[in-house]
């Protein structure tokens, strides 16, 4: 008895029917475009998802947005700030990873700049949680019985004086001059007595649009020159991993929050070009779809067309099992090749879109995300496992 | 290896035709190496028996078992493992391609579970005067080549059991006698039993028992 010798798709191929060469290529070209496009779509979805997350300042990965309630003509008369619940509620959403309201003062502050520079000007004061300020320095604290109040102020403050500055009169400050001016903080009891702290502007913020002095002075201050009662907070601040993303803006909107619109506009452009992607995306799922149809029409009819000649071969006691596996894995390498040309070109746009269309390229890989090159394979092994499942289920009718 | 009949009646046969018979309702055991005639006029079954015991059909009441398997509860797979090693089989009908060469048809049997080196399927060409048609369309051939075609096929293989149903009814006397021998020759290389079905007795056949369906 010879040794058994290997039998494969070779052995069988010349009693099946092969069928016409175009509409098997026509299926072949069809499901590579369609590969392509939906790996090309889903590519572009996550460049965007990372080109339009990293366009704000972020903290440690966190961006950080104030949010007011939106004063509008209906609610104007009504108490707008935010009551514990809300900051509770706002804590709880799985999008928020942590929330704190911005105290404010409760009694008359007056800021002078000394002899040095005649400014003076009625002033307001905020303090928020140390953790959500960006530029903190150790410097910014504050106890009781100490006469230097350190500042934290909005660089778009310092900007807007820096504006009108000279047609006063007065000089122009840079944020490194700023810090050596003295100032003078007049803090105004109800009973009409002050008390005046030396003030100094130890960093600027380009996130909190305030005056930002130590929250144990805020507190201390109202205690002391105010009424002594504790206010709820008229802006929270809030930390997010995405201020851009889709579900804080659908939060904020059903809240009627408001935000500044500049800071969350990425997430307005990023959901209508994720949603246009995501529709082309849905297209590219249609054409992948229709090319596998098409390649399951024709194995249909290979087979209906052998259908004497594999009832015979399976009489002779050729294996449903093998000869499914067998005719399976001819086609292996086709997929394989269609998928590998669909990724290449998918490639080869990420790297032009890179080059050519992104400002800043240290923002985008050049190459394919992760997730597309395992979506690639998912794509060979469904195209594989539904033609096995169609030769099978063929094989079995017959 | 053996092959046992527990009862077994056809659903469609008539009553009198199942009294009538040695097999159909009665008891029987097949052993490897028995070598077994079966004798019935047409219409009693003949073709219905050898489907049955090849698995083809399950239109049957009773048991066949093969090796203590009931051959009707083997799935697809596994009465192809049966086909592949164990039983090899003449149909009366041939089923040849008939697209395609003679040798061709020998050897897509003789390379699932080859028993024989290609030489040798040439060789039992020769023997049995189809030396010169290897090349030829089977279907271009006449009924008595085509039915050596079906039985040079069914010789490529390990059997532990060779069904024939009508294996000759298209060969003269001296083509049978010579198909026959070589039937038993390979039988008995294998040490395998052969299950005849034919309307007359065999004369080339050394059988060792005769049964009436």
């Amino acid at each position: 008895m010879p040794a058994p010798q290997k039998i494969s798709y070779r052995t069988i191929a010349p009693y099946l029917y092969s069928g016409s060469y175009i509409s098997r290529f026509f299926s072949y070209a069809g499901l590579a475009v369609g590969v392509m496009l939906l790996l090309s779509c889903v590519q572009m979805y996550i460049n965007i998802d990372q080109l339009l997350r990293d366009k704000n300042p972020r903290k440690n990965g966190y961006d950080f947005i104030s949010v007011t309630k939106t004063i509008s003509n209906e609610n104007m008369g009504r108490d707008n700030r935010f009551s514990d619940a809300d900051i509770e509620e706002l804590k709880k959403q799985p999008f928020i990873s942590d929330a704190a309201p911005m105290l404010s003062n409760q009694f008359r502050v007056k800021m002078s700049a000394g002899n040095i520079i005649p400014f003076s000007t009625d002033l307001f004061l905020e303090s928020v949680r140390n953790e959500f300020i960006d530029t903190l320095p150790p410097s910014f604290q504050w106890h009781e019985g100490q006469e230097d109040v350190p500042i934290i102020f909005s660089a778009d403050f310092l900007e807007m004086y820096n504006v009108f500055a000279p047609s006063q009169d007065l000089p122009q400050l840079s944020e490194k001059t700023i810090g050596a001016v003295n100032i003078v903080l007049e803090c105004y009891a109800t009973d009409g007595t002050s008390h005046n702290f030396r003030g100094h502007i130890v960093a600027v913020s380009d996130r909190i649009n305030s005056v930002i002095v130590p929250q144990t002075f805020l507190e201390w201050g109202n205690k002391t020159f105010g009424n002594g009662t504790a206010q709820a907070a008229a802006r929270v601040f809030v930390k997010t991993t995405d201020a851009n993303s889709a579900p804080l803006q659908q939060y904020l909107t059903q809240k009627d929050y408001h935000v500044n619109k500049d800071r969350t506009k990425f997430g307005r452009i990023k959901t209508t070009l994720q949603a246009i992607v995501a529709g082309l995306g849905g297209l590219a799922v249609l054409v992948v779809l229709l090319s596998v149809l098409l390649f399951s029409f024709y194995l249909q009819l290979m087979i209906s067309r052998s259908k004497d000649n594999l009832y015979l071969l399976l009489t002779l006691g050729y294996s449903p099992l093998w000869l499914s596996r067998t005719m399976t894995k001819k086609w292996l390498p086709l997929y394989g090749t269609i998928i590998i040309i669909a990724l290449a070109a998918t490639e080869f746009f990420q790297y032009m879109f890179q080059k050519n269309f992104v400002a800043g390229q240290d923002l985008l890989s050049p190459y394919l995300n992760g997730y597309v090159l395992i979506l690639s394979g998912v794509l060979f092994l469904l195209c594989v496992l539904a033609n096995y499942s169609l030769i099978k289920r063929q094989l079995h009718r017959l | 290896m053996k092959i046992e009949l527990n009862n077994v009646v056809p659903k469609f046969l008539e009553k009198e035709k199942i009294a009538a018979s040695e097999i159909w309702n009665s008891g029987h055991i097949f052993s490897k190496g028995e070598s077994i005639q079966v004798v019935a006029p047409s219409g009693s079954g003949k073709t219905s028996l050898i489907h049955f015991l090849y698995g083809m059909r399950k239109d049957y009441s009773g048991n066949i078992l093969f090796n203590d398997t009931k051959i009707k509860s083997l799935n697809a797979v596994k009465l192809a493992d049966i086909r592949a090693l164990h039983f090899s089989i003449i149909f009366q009908d041939l089923r040849l391609f008939h697209n395609f060469s003679v040798l061709n048809n020998i050897e897509i049997k003789r390379s699932l579970a080859p028993y024989h080196e290609p030489s040798k399927a040439k060789e039992m060409a020769e023997r049995l005067g189809l030396g010169g048609k290897l090349s030829q369309k089977a279907g271009t051939c006449s009924y008595g080549e085509q039915q050596r075609i079906a039985i040079i096929r069914a010789l490529q293989q390990p059997f532990d059991f060779i069904l024939m149903d009508e294996p000759f009814s298209h060969l003269d006397e001296v083509n049978a006698g010579k198909a026959m021998e070589l039937i038993e020759e390979e039988a008995t290389a294998r040490g395998a039993g052969i299950i005849l079905a034919d309307l007359q007795p065999i004369t080339h056949f050394n059988s060792n028992k005769t049964l009436h369906l």
